[in-house]
């Protein structure tokens, strides 16, 4: 059965056969070419296509009447044509036609049987006159596919199954979620780095450790706050940064020059309060403004700013 | 202020993906409930009305076969005939091959009762919907197979005689005037 199938199933495959007009005589000379390629003509099954390709070339000044073409519909009984179609070219002189007919067959012989495609005639025209070329009639052999015994189950004659519906088809919407997952996944890797969240990259979280210690300390600590700040950028820089270096830093850090205002101001107020004269007094509003340059070198360090 | 549209960017972007992510499970979810009404039919388990509003053709697919095997031949045919204009050629030779078996059967019950002439519209729908799915796909080898079982329960029909096989249209004209009861040889 299964190399039947795949010999009936090669149906489609052009085997061609070229025929020559099957009929002769003075209409043929209407046309240059005219030739019928046709599949094979034998095993058949009930339902099966037969493609057929009729290949004509027409003298200067002929054109078809494509309402001689059969039209596609039931043409008999157990005899459909599913698809009429023509492609023009343009032929050396006149016009070259390539005419594609699919028929299909749906009849169930008892035993291997003879059937015919009917012929029918194509019509040109030229000057007002009107030319013929009968198209042959096309004999082929089909098969039937059950035995003559009736073959017989628990429910009576034997029928092949309702055909189940495949079950609903899952992948895209799984290869969409692991893309979705893997892009978020992604992007909170990089988030986890830039807010200094993935262990062992402390270079990435140095303001972030400053603020902390910040927030817990008030005016009477202001030395350790500066101290925690200067910490921070020693930390970040790789060494001590201090106000006449701090061009050599942002050389190495561009992103904090957005702050430089900020930044100078922070080390000038540390200078004068560790090294100036003691008559510096410290207010709430430095501490408040140390604050917000640790809290902008956070924001620079996990990239929001 | 590049820096600062690239950092909320990286939040957008993180909340579309977790946002799709979520939308998939959540499909998923979905279809492996439809998958589970179809292997529950298929295994010969009804499913209540409710469920069925608002699923997927596939599920009606299976409740229309389900109900077909439990003989329910009207409602199998309500669920297949709203399964008609789905889309899909696949899809739709499966649904008249499944309806041209629904034919078959009840024109084989009818035929076994001796319920001649209800059986025959039967069949020559069933002819139709096979044919239909043939046309379809003609690789459909179940129906290639149930549409010519369905042939041969009538063979006096569909047999043509050999050196007649161009003139299949006048078949019907011959039949009638080959009809039992009409004199014959009279003047």
């Amino acid at each position: 059965m299964t190399l039947a199938a795949k010999r009936l199933g090669c149906g489609l495959a052009w085997v061609c056969v070229t025929l020559l007009a099957a009929c002769s005589g003075s209409s043929t000379q209407a046309l240059r070419d005219f030739q019928m390629q046709t599949p094979r003509p034998f095993g058949y099954v009930i339902g099966d296509t037969i493609p057929q390709r009729i290949v004509l070339e027409t003298r200067a000044g002929m054109a078809l009447e494509r309402n001689s073409l059969p039209t596609p519909g039931r043409l008999n009984r157990w005899l459909q044509l599913n698809a009429v179609t023509v492609q023009e070219l343009a032929g050396s002189d006149g016009k070259r036609y390539q005419i594609d007919l699919l028929y299909q067959q749906f009849y169930a012989p008892l035993e291997v049987k003879a059937l015919s495609i009917p012929c029918f005639t194509l019509r040109f025209q030229q000057q007002g006159q009107t030319l013929e070329q009968p198209v042959a009639a096309w004999t082929f052999t089909a098969a039937p596919l059950r035995e003559l015994v009736v073959r017989q189950d628990q429910h009576g004659e034997y029928l092949r199954p309702d055909q189940a519906p495949p079950l609903l088809d899952d992948a895209v919407m799984v290869r969409r979620l692991y893309v979705a997952l893997t892009v978020a996944l992604g992007i909170a890797l990089r988030l986890a780095w830039l807010y200094g969240y993935l262990p062992g990259l402390p270079k990435r979280s140095v303001f972030k450790r400053a603020q902390r210690q910040l927030q817990t300390l008030g005016l009477p600590q202001l030395p350790q706050a500066l101290a925690a700040l200067h910490t921070a950028f020693n930390g970040l820089h790789g060494k001590p940064v201090f106000l006449h270096k701090l061009t050599e830093f942002y050389q190495s850090h561009p992103e904090y020059r957005s702050i430089a205002d900020e930044l100078a101001w922070f080390f000038d107020y540390s200078n004068r309060y560790f090294f100036a004269d003691a008559s510096i007094q410290s207010q709430e509003q430095d501490l408040q403004k140390l604050k917000a340059v640790c809290r902008h070198c956070r924001e620079i360090e996990r990239g929001s700013r | 202020m590049i820096r600062k549209l690239k950092h909320w960017l990286l939040w957008a972007s993180l909340a579309v993906a977790l946002l799709v992510t979520l939308t998939q499970l959540l499909q998923l979810y979905g279809l492996s409930g439809q998958n589970r009404l179809i292997g529950q039919l298929l295994a010969g388990q009804d499913v209540g009305a409710d469920e069925l509003a608002t699923s997927a053709p596939e599920v009606r697919m299976a409740r229309a076969v389900y109900l077909s095997q439990h003989q329910r031949y009207d409602e199998a045919l309500a669920t297949l005939n709203l399964l008609l204009q789905q889309a899909g050629a696949e899809a739709q030779a499966h649904t008249r091959y499944n309806l041209g078996n629904l034919y078959l059967r009840q024109t084989m019950q009818k035929a076994e009762a001796g319920n001649i002439n209800e059986a025959m519209p039967l069949l020559g729908l069933a002819k139709q919907a096979y044919r239909e799915a043939l046309t379809l796909d003609s690789q459909f080898w179940d129906a290639k197979y149930n549409l010519e079982v369905a042939m041969r329960l009538l063979p006096e029909m569909d047999r043509i005689s050999s050196g007649d096989e161009q003139d299949d249209l006048s078949q019907k004209t011959q039949l009638w005037t080959t009809l039992p009861g009409f004199p014959r040889g009279l003047p």
